[in-house]
């Protein structure tokens, strides 16, 4: 899964206010390489920029899970394929 | 980016570096409004009820901004048009089909995903089934004690609502018959096979019916609407 397509992504757990189901939330195996927020004048930080266009173009996630930031409720992420479909029960 | 409800497809589609991911039409998980375009190729025709049908149109247009465009090709009834017969019925194969008229009725419960991992767990015979299948377009049936035929393919359609032998043979699609699943009320005869057969649903739409569905629905006008190689196509427009 690559960040662009995440950036499409959104929690469809049933009964959330609106927009709470976006962004998820991204778990890895491991720390991010981009900092918490981006940095007061970041457009001439080549180094912040050149790890942004790195995760945006050059990553994809294999394994790991999409988090509803309102319910909690993780989808996994595996082969690069997130499986966002609910279970009988929830939908 | 695309998205199915069998994973095992989504798969593959990320083995070809595709970006897809695993879902049901009927609640896409992308935020509403954020698509300029959406294409729903050979799905809708796999939902048993019209509700179902329309709610599947009406989730594609949330995804559409406005000005957003929606396709949606779907199986018609009618596979001889205007006089030319489409390709399913043309690639029609061999002297093997010519008895093989299965006139077999299995009445089941629709397979909930159509992916190749699903066992064979369609020999249940059942009296009534799909009661809530209402077919209000041509070709109406009753619905009490309704029954769906099986298909014979690379033929006409005889029925709106169907189901579609699919041979699973290592993985792919195979458009010959092989040796077929044979189920007998009462269950006791089954025969011995080398591959599994698949019974898939199917809603094949009459003309007009796809259209009328989408006039409906009052956020989407009908921009296009035609036939295509055994297809009814509507092309959409978010307003």
């Amino acid at each position: 899964m690559k960040l662009l397509t995440h950036n499409l992504l959104s929690s469809h757990v049933p009964g959330l206010r609106p927009g709470g189901g976006f962004p998820l939330r991204i778990e890895l195996g491991h720390p991010s390489e981009l900092p918490p927020e981006p940095v007061p004048d970041y457009e001439g930080d080549e180094e912040f920029l050149r790890r942004v266009h790195h995760v945006l173009l050059e990553v994809e996630v294999l394994e790991g899970s999409l988090q509803c930031p309102d319910s909690g409720r993780r989808f996994p992420i595996s082969k690069g394929v997130p499986n966002m479909l609910l279970t009988e029960e929830e939908a | 980016v695309g998205c199915d409800r069998s994973k095992n497809l989504v798969d593959i589609c990320a083995e070809k570096h595709f970006q897809a991911f695993v879902c049901d039409a009927l609640s896409v998980p992308i935020r509403s409004g954020s698509c300029d375009a959406c294409i729903s190729i050979a799905v809708i025709h796999h939902f048993s009820t019209a509700e179902r049908r329309l709610a599947t149109i009406r989730e594609l247009a949330r995804l559409l901004r406005p000005g957003g465009t929606a396709l949606i090709y779907v199986w018609a009834m009618e596979q001889e048009y205007k006089n030319q017969k489409s390709k399913y019925l043309k690639e029609k194969n061999g002297s093997k089909n010519k008895d093989k008229e299965m006139n077999t009725v299995i009445a089941q419960r629709p397979l909930s995903d159509q992916g190749p991992d699903n066992s064979s767990q369609d020999s249940a015979w059942c009296d009534q089934l799909l009661n809530d299948v209402k077919d209000e377009s041509c070709g109406a049936k009753p619905v009490a004690d309704f029954r769906l035929p099986v298909h014979t393919n690379r033929t006409s359609f005889h029925s709106q609502d169907l189901l579609v032998p699919w041979h699973l043979k290592g993985g792919t699609k195979k458009k010959e018959e092989s040796i077929d699943t044979v189920l007998v009320p009462g269950g006791s005869k089954q025969l011995q096979e080398l591959s599994p057969v698949f019974h898939r649903y199917y809603h094949v739409f009459c003309e007009g019916e796809l259209e009328a569905v989408c006039r409906s629905l009052d956020c989407v006008k009908v921009q296009k609407n035609y036939y295509d190689q055994g297809n009814w196509c509507v092309i959409l427009e978010k307003l």
